[in-house]
């Protein structure tokens, strides 16, 4: 009989065990935050200095953004009779991005060196955090651009053939959020083009880019990327020298607006041109200022009447 | 005689314990309010449970939960107010006061007296919530202010003008007995 009386004692005590719960485990056991896993982003900006980043634009956001590349510093072109380069305005840049999902990116934009027309598509295909069990390591995103040179030929023999004028550069980008502060992202990327400095020059031109954000303050972060282009499949040795593109920069975040402050060897701001073209190096004064406006447009109103918000 | 006695008890300790009221679903929206710009956000991820013995009380909303008209300030909310990768949650852990017959249908004015924690710091508030019961089911209704600065959120002085120094919050939902 004792030993029953142990076994209700035992039960009672289990009961009460259960009976005091506490409210904290219980809630802990009915709340699955699995589906909010998923880290803050890796860079605040679609663009880093020269390259994109793994970011996209938001569902129905319009991004307006403007670039600009002044001339050299120093060297022949630069110092004081240029007021070291901002006389000059090597390329200039106007774009519209455009978030038809939060991972589905199209875009136009417009450059002044060789008048160049871009458009692109830009798909994140996985999200650091994200996947099945909310593990995956990085961000991936593809990016797919097209380029068409709008300018005269400069000489009989450029563009004889229409489609010459039109370039293609395919790159898919891998980042990871290291931590709080600190994010990598190499990008391997093909470019697909026709007119090319000389027959060794390779009409695919491999390169990998190489891309960084160290964040100083929440809003303040150090940027910088390289792109490694020469010496891969184009040789080092050809007629006309060029150089990899290397960009530093500052990034200052002010709600809907981002704005960054960069130095950079690298003349032109499109992809398909900067990556090839690259003609100044960080040497002999050929290293820039430049700067980056970028303002985000929302432009769908929320039908939800709980988070509407309102400017007055 | 015994193993009835056994499992008299088990069903016992199993019917009170399903004295537990909880949901997952509750809604939790805030508002900030300045001459400048309205800016609502909702979130229908909160958890709450509730200890009819005890009147404890606690609730829980992921902060990645909360949705706002644009994204952007969805993400900006996330990575530089809330720091939403270290302090994932926002939580009320405490009691409600005095405790009241939670089987009995009717409306109640009741105090939570607790610990309020978001962005990592906790504050101990008394925060006044009003419930009605019918037929088992508790729905809790409140509605409180928290001050940006009692949680080391910091608003920079460029956006001063955009974002309250003291939101309103309101929490609003239905619990039902565990069983």
């Amino acid at each position: 009989m004792s030993k029953i009386y142990t076994l209700i004692t035992f039960i009672l005590l289990i009961s009460g065990k259960l009976f005091a719960q506490s409210a904290d485990s219980l809630l802990q056991s009915i709340t699955d935050t699995s589906e909010f896993k998923m880290i803050n982003p890796a860079f605040k900006s679609t663009r880093i200095v020269l390259s994109h980043s793994t970011e996209t634009q938001k569902a129905h956001d319009l991004d307006m953004r403007i670039r600009h590349h002044f001339g050299d510093i120093g060297g022949e072109f630069g110092s004081a009779h240029t007021l070291y380069g901002l006389d000059v305005a090597s390329d200039l840049f106007i774009g519209f991005d455009y978030g038809i999902t939060d991972r589905l990116t199209v875009s136009i934009g417009r450059s002044k060196h060789d008048e160049l027309y871009n458009g692109f598509l830009k798909y994140k295909l996985f999200e650091q955090r994200g996947g099945k069990h909310h593990d995956f390591p990085l961000n991936i995103t593809f990016l797919a651009q097209m380029g068409w040179i709008t300018r005269a030929p400069f000489a009989t023999n450029e563009f004889t053939v229409y489609a010459n004028r039109f370039t293609y550069f395919l790159q898919p980008l891998i980042s990871r959020k290291i931590s709080q502060r600190l994010s990598l992202q190499v990008a391997p990327s093909v470019l697909l083009r026709k007119n090319t400095v000389e027959s060794r020059d390779p009409e695919n031109l491999f390169s990998i880019g190489f891309a960084g954000r160290l964040k100083l303050t929440k809003r303040l972060s150090f940027i910088a990327d390289y792109t490694l282009v020469n010496g891969l499949n184009r040789p080092n040795d050809l007629s006309q020298k060029l150089y990899n593109p290397l960009g530093v920069g500052l990034e200052i975040e002010t709600g809907g607006h981002v704005f960054s402050l960069n130095f950079m060897n690298s003349e032109f701001i499109s992809e398909n041109s900067f990556i090839a073209d690259t003609k100044k190096s960080w040497k002999h004064g050929g290293v820039r200022f430049g700067f980056t406006i970028s303002r985000n447009f929302t432009l769908f109103k929320s039908k939800d009447k709980n988070i509407q918000s309102k400017i007055y | 005689m015994a193993i009835v006695l056994v499992i008299f008890l088990l069903i016992r300790c199993l019917s009170a314990n399903a004295q537990n009221y909880v949901s997952g679903n509750v809604k939790t929206s805030f508002f900030s309010s300045t001459p400048i710009e309205d800016i609502r956000a909702a979130s229908n991820k909160t958890s709450a449970v509730l200890i009819a013995e005890s009147g404890a009380f606690a609730f829980q909303v992921p902060v990645k939960s909360f949705e706002f008209e644009k994204k952007l300030m969805q993400e900006h909310f996330n990575e530089n107010y809330l720091e939403s990768d270290q302090y994932p949650t926002a939580s009320f852990k405490g009691s409600i006061e005095p405790n009241i017959n939670w089987t009995k249908n009717g409306e109640y004015n009741v105090m939570a007296k607790g610990i309020f924690t978001i962005h990592g710091v906790g504050k101990t508030r008394t925060i006044p919530a009003k419930i009605s019961i019918k037929d088992g089911s508790v729905n809790i209704t409140s509605a409180f202010d928290v001050a940006c600065a009692d949680h080391d959120i910091r608003i920079p002085t460029l956006v001063f003008t955009k974002i309250a120094k003291v939101i309103s919050v309101k929490v609003n939902g239905t619990l039902i007995q565990k069983p």
